[in-house]
């Protein structure tokens, strides 16, 4: 298993939505991994029960900022309702990264923000 | 003086293959490997003398409780202090609770001061924020330098407080600093205070006596000095303990109970409920034994000689800053560091792919690591087999971080 993938990498190197958005029809949450230093927080805007934007903002490891990049990019345009009806591991295979079990707490954190978002 | 390379073939799970590459496990400051001795010892223990201790008149309880009663007596002889003061417990963990819960209670009223230091591992800090917060003490840390030695005149200053409780770590998990523990008990008392050492990381690398340290309380883990996981000792003066109500009540640690009350057995007993751990104490003694052979003078020359050659090769990458003082003869047990622009992580994962295991976080000590102003670091940690080219493997596979994060 290569963790540190060329895509893995890339949206390290480059993370993709990178802001912050501000409206009444944007929803926003954040979350930390305390023992990793590591902070993300999501903003997304919806309308008619779909996300039209997200942007994301934090700090940490290659694995958290290139999963929160990667969900940021799935998020777009998919329905609320779809999104709030898939499970944790559902959302680790739609951001596609292979991590060891040790690693997987880096994934889950943009994870978890977002689905703060969607129980909100 | 051993030969390290010698004591690698009595540790079993060095001849482990990871990721295809021989093992460098680097984490021993969160649990030493086990030599055979120790595993062999828990073994025999189950497979020809197991019974409950202190009960029923049979052949195997007796052999259970001698070898139990054993392991006390070479725990008290490896640290200097009499059989019936050393308490059997989990872990160092459960050990600071006990006091904080059987003695701090007790003794600690609302406005006492409780003084530890921002250099603790969650352990020794922790357990006393619960305790003042029931009783209405205060929690006041010593500072640590940028050096990372305790701040000796910020110590003296809060002693001024007359705080009723000193608690103070030996060495640091996360910097290596040996602490002037005598000097700082013997300070302590004169203000009046109760002192708690923490010895988790002092114990497995070099001589340890409470008496010569004076101190009140002294804990540490099995675990950490090449014995088993899930036994731990408080070692505590005699009339201290006498004073102290239980922690844990029920059976084991009673003498006579009625319907509507109970008496307590003597210590140590009393601060033991329930069915104790006596494969982990069997453990224990075999793996104090195992150290007493290697002699702790010399334990303690290979960890100074490792630390030293580990700070002076890691100082020689570039994007490697260390944390702590320089100075080998100061410190023990472990070498802590940050790359520069990669997170401890990313490094100690990369390092894993290469069969390197070091250990990336804050170590449990998150004040520690926001008085230094970092959030994570990565800690190279070592014990009596650690040898020479461990170090140069873990600065190889160091090189792999700047191939993958192109820095
Ligand atoms: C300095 C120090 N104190 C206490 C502990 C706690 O030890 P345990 O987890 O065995 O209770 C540790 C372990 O990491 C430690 O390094």
């Amino acid at each position: 298993m290569d963790i540190y993938a060329e895509e893995v990498m890339d949206h390290y190197e480059q993370p993709r939505n990178q802001g912050e958005l501000e409206g009444n029809d944007v929803r926003t949450a954040r979350d930390a991994n305390a023992s990793c230093g590591d902070m993300i927080q999501f903003f997304i805007k919806t309308k008619a029960g779909r996300v039209i934007d997200v942007k994301w903002k934090g700090i940490g490891c290659a694995i958290s900022v290139a999963g929160a990049s990667k969900l940021s990019e799935y998020l777009q345009g998919q329905s609320l309702g779809d999104l709030a009806r898939m499970s944790e591991a559902e959302l680790v295979k739609a951001i596609g990264f292979q991590v060891n079990p040790g690693r997987m707490k880096c994934l889950t954190l943009p994870i978890r923000v977002v689905q703060k978002i969607l129980e909100s | 003086m051993f030969d390290p390379k010698q004591v690698r073939k009595d540790f079993p799970i060095l001849g482990r293959v990871i990721h295809d590459k021989p093992l460098v496990y680097l984490d021993s400051g969160a649990t030493s490997q086990k030599p055979k001795v120790v595993l062999d010892a828990e073994r025999e223990y189950y497979e020809q003398h197991n019974a409950n201790v202190h009960r029923g008149a049979h052949t195997l309880g007796d052999e259970a409780t001698q070898m139990y009663q054993d392991a006390r007596s070479v725990v008290a002889r490896f640290i200097g202090g009499q059989s019936q003061e050393v308490v059997f417990v989990r872990n160092a963990t459960e050990a600071l609770n006990l006091v904080a819960y059987a003695w701090g209670l007790d003794s600690l009223r609302a406005g006492d001061v409780i003084l530890t230091t921002e250099m603790e591992h969650h352990a020794n800090l922790v357990p006393w924020q619960e305790v003042a917060r029931r009783t209405g003490a205060k929690v006041e840390l010593v500072k640590v330098s940028a050096q990372g030695l305790l701040d000796q005149e910020d110590y003296k200053r809060k002693l001024k407080l007359k705080p009723k409780l000193v608690a103070i770590v030996q060495v640091s998990n996360a910097l290596g600093t040996i602490n002037p523990v005598f000097e700082m008990t013997r300070m302590a008392h004169k203000a009046g205070a109760v002192v708690v050492v923490d010895g988790a990381q002092a114990i497995p690398h070099m001589s340890v006596n409470v008496n010569d340290l004076e101190c009140d309380f002294y804990v540490f883990s099995g675990h950490k000095m090449l014995g088993p996981m899930g036994i731990g000792v408080l070692w505590g003066r005699g009339n201290i303990l006498e004073s102290m109500s239980p922690f844990l009540t029920g059976g084991g640690m009673i003498n006579e109970v009625y319907a509507d009350h109970s008496t307590w057995a003597q210590v140590p007993e009393k601060f033991e409920a329930g069915t104790p751990n006596v494969a982990g104490a069997v453990g224990i003694k075999a793996a104090i034994e195992y150290l007493e052979g290697l002699g702790m003078d010399n334990i303690r020359k290979h960890d100074e000689d490792i630390v030293g050659y580990a700070l002076a090769k890691l100082g020689e990458v570039e994007q490697i800053t260390l944390l702590g003082g320089r100075d080998a003869s100061k410190r023990s047990g472990s070498v802590n560091f940050i790359y520069e622009g990669v997170h401890a992580h990313d490094v100690a994962t990369i390092l894993d792919s290469l069969g390197v295991a070091v250990r990336s976080g804050h170590h449990c000590t998150m004040v520690l690591h926001n008085a230094l102003g970092i959030t994570a670091s990565i800690r190279a940690s070592f014990n009596v087999y650690t040898i020479h080219e461990d170090i140069e493997r873990l600065v190889v596979a160091l090189g792999k971080v700047k191939q993958v994060f192109g820095r």
